[in-house]
């Protein structure tokens, strides 16, 4: 009996529920949780419910009756006064962000029955739903902003913790966007990209037969080939020499990647941080970096008996350019405020460098390193298909000698895709170390 | 005890852009007082902000003196001041570092001058950042809330450090005006609990006459006090003052001197700055 009595007293706390902008359209599931957490209160006609100033306790939902909520005056809402009847949501000042205090003096004007929801419990509760949480959160600021004509600088409700707080690691963030990601149509999108580009390639060759593509192998052969365990011209997904040939480039490329992000971050920070370095240093730098890596060839081959050593300092080369330059105008990026602020906060050279200077040029350096990866990646292949055994670049380059044209579309596709996972890397470790940034694109919605 | 006495005798500053010197401030004298809140107005481009420069040591006097509770900041022999805890800038455009949490900001001052643990200086902060009203923002970055929230951090960094005076560089000027108006009381309700020397410069005639004590009116480059102003409408003031009549009577009574250097500033076509 009792039971019973306790299942209908839900069923109506959830129809009351349904009936108000923050939760009428949340799932069945939550509603209940949120009605097993609701307590009924019941106010007679004339009761002062709570006044401005009060601690910001308890969140009410109007069942029946009616009530009058009227703003203390420097809160600034356009409407001060506002009544509410059955579905009205009122004492929600506890859920934005620095506010402790009731905002509002409320009243019963009518005999009011009303569910109390202690915000710190519900807070609780919705951080429990990483889907529905936030989004119960932010009707709650449309309807504080909209419903009760409160100033946007107000309206701001508190972030729950989950996605996109203290708690959530870098790397949940990115699976936190990833799975935004796979959610939007975006992802759909790029496979119709796709689809598109294989579809006129299959078209051009195979079907019209157009003049430029008539030599061209066609992608039914390559795809055949590539994933062929006895191909015709000896490379596929089934052969190790396909793996050896991956394994080469993507070695030779992080040794040279590595070495000039290891020379290149600190000589462009110290470009950027003394002027006196730059002053010597700038002017050969720049004479140096316009040289087309391909007429480094020779040179390299002379300074390097090993061809070996000769291919990874060509990618090197290209590399270092690039990570030294982006850091330098990262740290001349740096605006001064943020020098002089450290500055007045006592804070000393070292310490400077150390808290301003680094974090502040990050954003520019990670940009140096995805340019870095890839002009390491383009003068790799060029080196490969000059001198050297083994790698990408020779493979593309001898299957055109011998003929063997499917092959070099292999060897390029595989590029494409080596190149753009080495890349999504380095981007994925700026994620993890600037996430301040990530944090404020996710924000502005990029 | 005097905390924050500021006095400026006699400070020329002259800039020398190719060859041409641009005389900025002009022996200009002014001395502010222990806890006072002492607004600088003048219009855009009048050399206002060199001023606070010279006393935040960020640029070099040309000649004259400023003397902080009896100690010399700067002077002719010695023409820059050492920028340092006891006297902290909050920067026109906002100067809280993007790269860490609003907490992390705020127990930058003490941590690095080593006066505090980390521990320590992060409850410090907590407590802090709770009385000014940021409670629930400690852990998000500065550009995750409001423009309005950003300046309020910042001064609580600012207090951290327990200043003796606090040079605002027109702070308010890129908020719009409702924003404007709950900074104003929010910085006042801060003021009344630290009562720190507060050094505002601005080119808002009514800002300045709302948070001031005292409203220096700068002339138009060179820079030095036209007219200074006392407010003597009681403190703790709140938005009610924006509609007394004495309010009224005290912007008539100086808006003509801003009006005129205005004009000034706008016919020798100062850039904006």
């Amino acid at each position: 009996m009792e039971a019973a009595l306790r299942v209908g007293a839900a069923d109506g706390a959830i129809a009351a529920l349904r009936e108000t902008t923050p939760f009428g359209d949340a799932s069945e599931a939550l509603l209940q949780r949120i009605a097993a957490i609701a307590r009924p209160a019941r106010f007679s006609a004339g009761t002062r419910i709570y006044s401005a100033n009060d601690t910001a306790d308890d969140i009410f939902v109007v069942v029946s009756g009616r009530i009058e909520h009227v703003f203390k005056p420097e809160v600034g809402a356009r409407e001060a006064h506002k009544r509410m009847t059955r579905g009205g949501v009122f004492g929600w000042a506890g859920l934005l962000l620095g506010q402790t205090q009731r905002l509002a003096s409320v009243n019963a004007t009518e005999p009011t029955e009303a569910l109390r929801l202690d915000t710190e419990e519900l807070v609780k509760l919705l951080e429990s739903e990483p889907l529905e949480g936030p989004l119960i959160m932010e009707r709650f600021a449309t309807m504080i902003q909209r419903e009760f004509t409160l100033p946007a600088l107000l309206a701001q409700v508190r972030r729950l913790s989950g996605p996109l707080t203290e708690e959530m690691s870098s790397l949940r963030l990115t699976m936190y966007r990833l799975s935004l990601w796979l959610k939007s149509p975006r992802p759909y999108l790029m496979l119709i990209g796709f689809a598109l580009f294989l579809g006129f390639w299959y078209m051009a060759v195979e079907v019209w037969k157009l003049p430029r593509f008539r030599e061209m192998p066609g992608v039914t052969g390559v795809v055949k080939e590539w994933f062929s365990p006895e191909p015709t011209y000896g490379l596929s997904i089934y052969t190790a020499e396909y793996y050896q040939h991956i394994w080469m480039s993507v070695w030779r490329v992080a040794q040279a990647f590595f070495l000039a992000t290891l020379l290149g971050v600190p000589f462009g920070l110290l470009l950027g941080w003394s002027r006196k370095f730059k002053e010597y240093v700038f002017p050969v730098f720049e004479t140096l970096r316009p040289i087309p890596i391909l007429a480094w060839v020779p040179l390299a081959i002379v300074m390097f008996i090993a061809t070996e050593s000769a291919v990874v300092y060509l990618a090197f080369l290209a590399s270092f350019f690039a990570t030294a330059l982006n850091t330098m105008l990262g740290v001349e990026s740096i605006d001064e405020s943020y020098v002089r602020a450290a500055n007045c906060l006592g804070a000393n050279q070292w310490q400077v460098f150390r808290h301003v200077i680094i974090p502040g040029a990050l954003p520019f350096i990670f940009t140096g390193l995805q340019i870095s990866i890839g002009v390491s990646w383009f003068s790799l292949v060029a080196a490969e298909m000059v001198s050297g055994q083994y790698g990408l670049g020779y493979v593309i380059n001898t299957s055109y000698m011998m003929v063997r044209y499917p092959t070099i579309i292999i060897g390029m596709v595989t590029l494409g895709i080596v190149g753009y996972t080495t890349s999504a890397l380095v981007r994925i470790a700026g994620d993890y170390l600037m996430e301040w940034r990530v944090r404020e694109l996710a924000l502005a919605e990029r | 005890m005097s905390r924050g006495h500021i006095v400026m005798q006699d400070v020329v500053k002259v800039y020398d852009p190719q060859g041409a010197a641009v005389m900025a401030v002009d022996h200009c004298s002014l001395e502010i007082e222990p806890g006072e809140i002492c607004m600088i107005v003048g219009p855009s481009g009048c050399g206002k902000t060199t001023l606070l420069n010279a006393i935040a040591g960020f640029h070099e006097i040309t000649s004259g003196r400023i003397v902080m509770d009896g100690e010399l900041l700067c002077s002719t022999e010695k023409p820059k001041s050492v920028p340092g805890p006891d006297r902290i800038v909050v920067f026109q455009n906002g100067a809280l570092f993007p790269w860490k949490t609003n907490l992390d900001n705020v127990i930058f001052g003490p941590v690095m001058q080593g006066k505090l643990s980390r521990r320590e200086a992060l409850d410090k902060g907590r407590a802090m950042m709770a009385d000014a009203g940021l409670a629930g923002v400690e852990h998000n970055y500065p550009g995750e809330v409001s423009s309005g929230m950003r300046r309020r951090v910042e001064i609580v960094r600012a207090l951290m450090n327990d200043p003796r005076a606090l040079l605002l560089d027109e702070p308010y000027r890129a908020l719009d005006s409702l924003t404007k108006s709950v900074m104003h009381e929010a910085l006042l309700e801060i003021y009344y609990k630290n009562k720190v020397t507060i050094f505002f410069i601005t080119h808002d005639l009514e800002e300045a006459i709302f948070l001031g004590h005292r409203v220096a009116i700068m002339t138009t480059r060179p820079c030095k006090p036209k007219k200074i102003l006392n407010v003597d409408i009681a403190h703790p003031r709140d938005y009610s003052v924006l509609t007394s009549k004495r309010f009224r009577e005290l912007i008539e009574e100086t808006n003509e001197a801003v009006h005129e250097e205005a004009l000034k500033a706008f016919q020798a076509g100062e850039k904006e700055g």
